[in-house]
């Protein structure tokens, strides 16, 4: 008789785990929603007595949000086409063969994935000095970016290439396909979902860039949306609203898009970060 | 020349093609500045000389010099504070959630699902966030743990010096935990549930269960789980700008950000370089262990 209302009662325990767990997206939500002396009522309120919805449009010129964002946009869109561009091929030749060399390269590639953007900042900056790339912030922006997307993007597309049968690449070179035939119109169609899975989370993480903006990045039109954030938040910030509503413009549609490809996303990253 | 063309288009040398740009492009932007970082160490670059080819070497005058700022030790506390204690709540709690949603119920792997939208999310909008939450006094963390009565009096998270690391804690538990719980809940799904049946045919608890089969079959999960958690904590970055800003009196300052205090605020990119280079060290020990433990997995 127990047996059968168990699943329930541990539905019921995961929805209230999971309510806790995103309890933060839900305050910034609310939060963003409240007028000024709502905001730092004691007890607090979980409800918006008068919800301000005119706060959006009110952020979103008054923060100047529109070049901010198509910033974003460009940076994480250059990351990604970089990546993409460059990690496939490099993932594929890492995944199709097993030997010293190929050894070497993936201890390479998995080396560069732990360096933190902290450590990497203070040389890539003097260096773009140097070679006069500080003139050029945003590419100087993306290619800093693209470099330190690219092994993660490597490792999780060269775990989809693996899943390829070798014997399908292996058939169309017996019937007369070029090695480069084979790649475009074998082996890639066959990984196309797991490349863009890949794709899709490098674009997301690069458009929450903010270390390598933030250092290299000085006129405000050419700075990305985190950049912008960080112009009004610090330890000391007050303007909560504001701040909500700017970060709930900001990463909505990230949210979205990662609730509708939820289930794809875990796949492929489950399959490369570790298996 | 036609037999190195067509062997681009046909043989080894469209291979090393596709893996010798990627390669080159790394080795540009990531391996050359990590050899130009430790050059620098040894340097004097300042204002004058940062855009000079050739400065002035100083030995070991800038690791002498780092050393010797008050500020040093407290840094270092804070960095191994920062690191263990993220990597434990990580851990624990998301081995805790993974063993939960291991359980056969309806809509297990959604919920889990959901929970990873913390790491899609900006670092400095979940920084900003989490500023809010732990605010001193209008903060809902306070009025939560004051009506659980757990504190009496409002904890001052980002101000109070003995709090301050563990607000950029508690957040970055929050951001990590969900990856660490479906890394876990990978491991756990590959254990096969035989194992699990024969021990309790024969008489082993649920604890029993646990500890002589779950925890000795997740052993090279948990390897790799955890030297990842211990690079993703020292990559962290965007939630001490949100949140303290290394402060109050650099308490919940750490490596990273402190390298970068040094060089872009105070335009001291040789004592930023220094400090990069020894937390790069500490970066090289977590990737040694994090190589060896996913070595076989990755050649699969």
């Amino acid at each position: 008789m127990t047996r059968t209302y168990t699943p329930w009662i541990l539905l019921t325990v995961a929805l209230a785990l999971a309510a806790v767990y995103l309890f933060p997206l839900y305050w910034m939500y609310v939060t963003s929603l409240k007028t000024g002396s709502e905001m730092f009522a004691n007890p607090p309120t979980f409800w918006p007595n008068n919800a301000n919805f005119g706060i959006y449009p009110e952020v979103w010129a008054r923060r100047a949000m529109p070049t901010y964002l198509w910033n974003s946009v460009l940076i994480a869109g250059g990351v990604t086409a970089i990546t993409v561009v460059l990690g496939t091929g490099c993932a594929y030749v890492l995944a199709r063969y097993r030997n010293h060399w190929i050894d070497v390269g993936l201890f390479f590639v998995l080396m560069l994935q732990v360096l933190p953007a902290s450590v990497m900042i203070t040389p890539l900056f003097v260096g773009f000095n140097q070679v006069g790339l500080l003139n050029y912030p945003r590419t100087a922006v993306v290619l800093a970016a693209a470099a330190k997307a690219m092994p993660f993007f490597v490792v999780l597309v060269r775990a989809t290439f693996m899943s390829v049968p070798r014997e399908l690449e292996e058939a169309a070179l017996v019937d007369g396909n070029s090695r480069v035939g084979a790649f475009f119109f074998i082996v890639l169609p066959l990984a196309r979902n797991g490349i863009l899975v890949c794709a899709i989370l490098t674009f997301m993480s690069a458009f929450g860039e903010y270390i390598y903006s933030k250092s290299i990045i000085q006129s405000p039109s050419l700075q990305p949306a985190s950049v912008g954030l960080s112009g009004f938040l610090g330890p000391n910030s007050t303007d909560w609203s504001s701040i909500m509503a700017y970060s709930a413009i900001y990463v909505t549609p990230i949210l979205v898009a990662f609730v509708i490809l939820q289930r794809r996303i875990v796949s492929g990253l489950t399959s490369g970060a570790l298996k | 020349m036609s037999r190195f063309f067509s062997g681009l288009r046909d043989g080894v040398g469209f291979d090393i093609l596709l893996v010798g740009a990627a390669l080159l492009f790394l080795l540009a932007l990531a391996g050359a500045p990590l050899v130009y970082n430790v050059l620098m160490s040894f340097q004097q670059v300042d204002m004058f000389t940062l855009g000079a080819l050739f400065r002035p070497f100083v030995g070991v005058d800038n690791y002498v010099a780092v050393v010797q700022q008050p500020e040093f030790w407290l840094v270092t506390r804070n960095t191994l504070v920062f690191v263990f204690g993220s990597m434990a709540g990580q851990f624990v709690l998301g081995f805790a959630l993974a063993l939960f949603f291991a359980q056969n119920f309806p809509g297990a792997s959604t919920i889990r699902g959901l929970f990873l939208v913390s790491w899609v999310m900006p670092g400095l909008v979940v920084g900003g966030i989490w500023s809010f939450i732990l605010a001193g006094d209008y903060g809902v963390l306070n009025v939560i743990l004051k009506a659980l009565g757990i504190i009496d009096a409002n904890v001052f998270w980002k101000s109070d010096p003995n709090f301050s690391i563990w607000a950029v804690i508690i957040a970055n538990i929050w951001l990590g935990l969900a990856f660490n719980m479906l890394l876990l809940s990978v491991g756990l799904a590959a254990i096969s549930r035989d194992l699990y049946e024969a021990a309790e045919l024969d008489g082993a608890n649920a604890f029993q269960r646990f500890w002589t089969i779950t925890m000795p079959m997740m052993r090279p999960t948990i390897g790799a789980v955890l030297s990842l958690g211990l690079i993703g904590t020292l990559q962290q970055f965007d939630l001490f700008p949100a949140l303290t800003e290394g402060g109050p009196a650099n308490t919940s300052n750490v490596a990273g950000y402190w390298s970068w205090q040094l060089s872009f605020q105070l335009y001291d990119f040789a004592k930023g370089a220094t400090v990069s280079v020894m937390m790069f060290l500490l970066v090289l020990v977590a990737s040694v262990v994090y190589v060896r433990s996913t070595r076989h997995e990755v050649r699969g």
